[in-house]
């Protein structure tokens, strides 16, 4: 088809209010890596070693952190990617955990096998919870969620056969010939080598048929379909992936804890725990994938830093809710839009845009590492 | 053997007959106006038309397939192209992310072979990649690729919106006012573009359009509609001539001036 008609050029179409002055012209195809992911790879590096210096706690929020990532993404999938606000992501993760314990305590299946296990096995959950609520939106859809999250800890999670009583189920670590998982530093490299894995599968989704169509129903669920979109497929398809990524984080919370107890899943540990991971993924940036990752280092690690402060922890929440409430009303993106708003700086205005990172930097570690020496 | 047809098609909105036996056709690669004053139906024809209304009664015929039960998705899939009289577009959406969701019934790869990177992903990518590609060239787009809709003035708006339209290689498309808000320039484009559109696309066009010189220039035959009724129907210099249509439409400044 030829081009002599249409639209009158671009200059002349823009109202001059607009503010795009140089439309990009960039070229397209699959794309090769951009300066912004290599840089974005480096800071991921540097933020994987960052336990090293605290050594065994260090490990463990590093762990913590990561296994909140793992579930920060299935809240990405559907509400980031979907527009779903569910408020039942833990409960996902409580069915992986109990499949896990089950699978390894009961039937001693290894590890490995329990991973894929307790991913499928919140499959059908996922499932019923999608059916009854695609047709929710919104404050409803969040309601019907969090009664669901509700109703779960008051049934399944009460059931013996599954839950192991009170007293839970005992899962080991794996060992895998030399390397003992029951180590600090392996256990938290292989809950590293499982969210890369994840972050690389969830940015995949995102460019693609089904992850374009989750992001069009988010928009305008009217003109997805007026484009050929089944819309209720398509939340389905959130529904399910996002509990099959929570139940794979289930599955590693399963082994940190090391001992799986159902009380953690129910009423109000599940509600509590599910909206600390919506405000996580809230603050860390909702439509990426490494949202998610750099929501929970920023939310958990302090979470953890803090816990043991009576006074602090009162600061924290505080902080942290004004934080979730300054994010959501000034950068929807979250702390990734912060990132892209600083590497921009950096490229236009080096020295600036560098003292103001180095800043953030020996705040937020100087400060964790003098709270700590204090104790 | 028309492309598409309405039979007795009626729809009430509390007592009020929004429809009353619209009986409508449109043959192959036809361009065909509908003309009416403001709730005469001809948006409520479209919405049913695309499934996005259950009539009360009647039946829709395309490709002599009955299609009244098909959901709007599914219209797609057999062949039906919507646009919306209020530009809907994905705002947190690129201009060029807006029409690879467009290419959505085009592709077939699922969300695991999207997350594991497999060749089927691979293959789908590329092939939307170059079909947005193509299209961005016909509606001359281009330059606005990376930018979002809300940077765009609502005439180029309209024009991706046809794009995206487009993208879906409709049999038949819908158009609801597809000028209103545009520059007066944009609205002259219009009338050729559509016409080249059916004729190297092998598309027919319904179309709803308030700009008479528009519509009177497009289309081939022209359906009036006035309270949810049909009252007149032809050729565009049969139907602006109609009495009835000149008394809905036009009628007191016919009478004025008579």
């Amino acid at each position: 088809m030829s081009v002599d008609i249409a639209v009158e050029t671009p200059t002349g179409s823009a109202p001059p209010t607009e503010e795009l002055v140089a439309p990009p012209t960039t070229t397209r195809g699959i794309r090769r890596p951009t300066s912004a992911q290599i840089f974005g790879i480096a800071s991921l590096a540097a933020i994987s070693i960052l336990p090293v210096p605290f050594g065994d706690f260090g490990y463990f929020i590093g762990q913590y952190a990561i296994i909140y990532a793992i579930l920060g993404l299935s809240v990405v999938v559907v509400t980031g990617y979907a527009g779903l606000i569910s408020l039942m992501p833990y409960s996902f993760a409580g069915i992986g955990a109990m499949a896990t314990g089950v699978a390894m305590a009961s039937w001693g299946w290894p590890f490995w096998l329990a991973i894929p296990f307790a991913a499928v096995a919140t499959v059908p959950f996922a499932l019923v919870v999608g059916v009854t609520s695609v047709r929710l939106k919104g404050l409803y859809l969040a309601i019907a969620t969090l009664t669901i999250s509700n109703a779960l800890g008051e049934t399944f999670f009460t059931w013996e056969a599954i839950t192991g009583g009170d007293s839970g189920h005992f899962v080991d670590r794996p060992v895998v010939g030399p390397v003992d998982f029951g180590g600090d530093l392996a256990f938290y490299l292989l809950c590293l080598g499982a969210v890369f894995v994840l972050l690389f599968m969830v940015e995949g989704l995102r460019t693609s048929r089904i992850g374009r169509a989750m992001l069009a129903v988010r928009d305008n669920e009217l003109e997805a379909q007026a484009l050929g979109i089944n819309v209720a497929k398509t939340k389905l398809v959130a529904f399910v992936l996002s509990g099959m990524i929570a139940g794979l984080g289930g599955a590693f919370l399963a082994q940190l804890l090391i001992s799986v107890t159902p009380n953690a899943f129910q009423s109000p540990f599940a509600e509590a725990s599910s909206l600390l991971l919506v405000t996580l993924v809230a603050i860390g940036g909702m439509d990426r994938a490494i949202g998610a990752f750099v929501g929970a280092i920023a939310l958990v690690v302090q979470q953890q830093i803090f816990n043991g402060f009576e006074f602090f922890f009162a600061f924290v929440g505080i902080y942290a809710a004004l934080t979730l409430i300054a994010f959501l009303l000034f950068r929807p993106g979250g702390l990734v839009q912060v990132g892209k708003i600083l590497g921009h700086l950096t490229r236009t205005r080096p020295v600036l845009g560098i003292s103001i990172i180095l800043i953030i930097l020996v705040v937020n570690v100087g400060g964790a590492w003098l709270i700590l020496s204090l104790s | 053997m028309s492309l598409l047809r309405t039979r007795d098609v009626s729809i009430h909105f509390g007592g009020i007959a929004a429809l009353d036996e619209v009986d409508i056709e449109v043959e192959r690669g036809e361009i065909v106006g509908l003309l009416g004053p403001n709730g005469a139906g001809k948006t409520t024809l479209f919405n049913v038309l695309s499934g996005f209304l259950k009539p009360a009664w009647g039946r829709i015929l395309f490709q002599d397939d009955e299609i009244s039960h098909l959901l709007p998705y599914e219209r797609v899939a057999a062949g039906m192209g919507r646009t919306f009289q209020h530009v809907r577009l994905f705002r947190n959406l690129t201009v060029y992310e807006n029409l690879l969701v467009a290419q959505h019934r085009h592709l077939s790869s699922g969300s695991f072979a999207a997350m594991l990177r497999l060749p089927g992903w691979r293959r789908d990518e590329r092939d939307a990649r170059d079909r947005v590609e193509e299209i961005l060239d016909v509606v001359n787009l281009r330059p606005w690729a990376d930018a979002h809709p809300t940077e765009l003035s609502y005439g180029t708006t309209r024009f991706l919106e046809l794009a995206s339209v487009l993208s879906l290689q409709p049999k038949i498309l819908l158009l609801d006012e597809p000028a209103s808000g545009i520059q007066q320039k944009e609205v002259e484009a219009l009338g050729p573009l559509l016409k080249q559109i059916r004729d190297e696309r092998a598309c027919s066009i319904l179309l709803i359009e308030h700009d008479m010189s528009l519509l009177l220039n497009t289309s081939e035959r022209i359906y009036a509609l006035d309270f949810g009724k049909v009252i007149a129907e032809g050729t565009p210099n049969d139907v602006v001539s109609n009495d009835l249509v000149l008394e809905s439409y036009l009628g007191r400044t016919r009478r004025a001036t008579a």
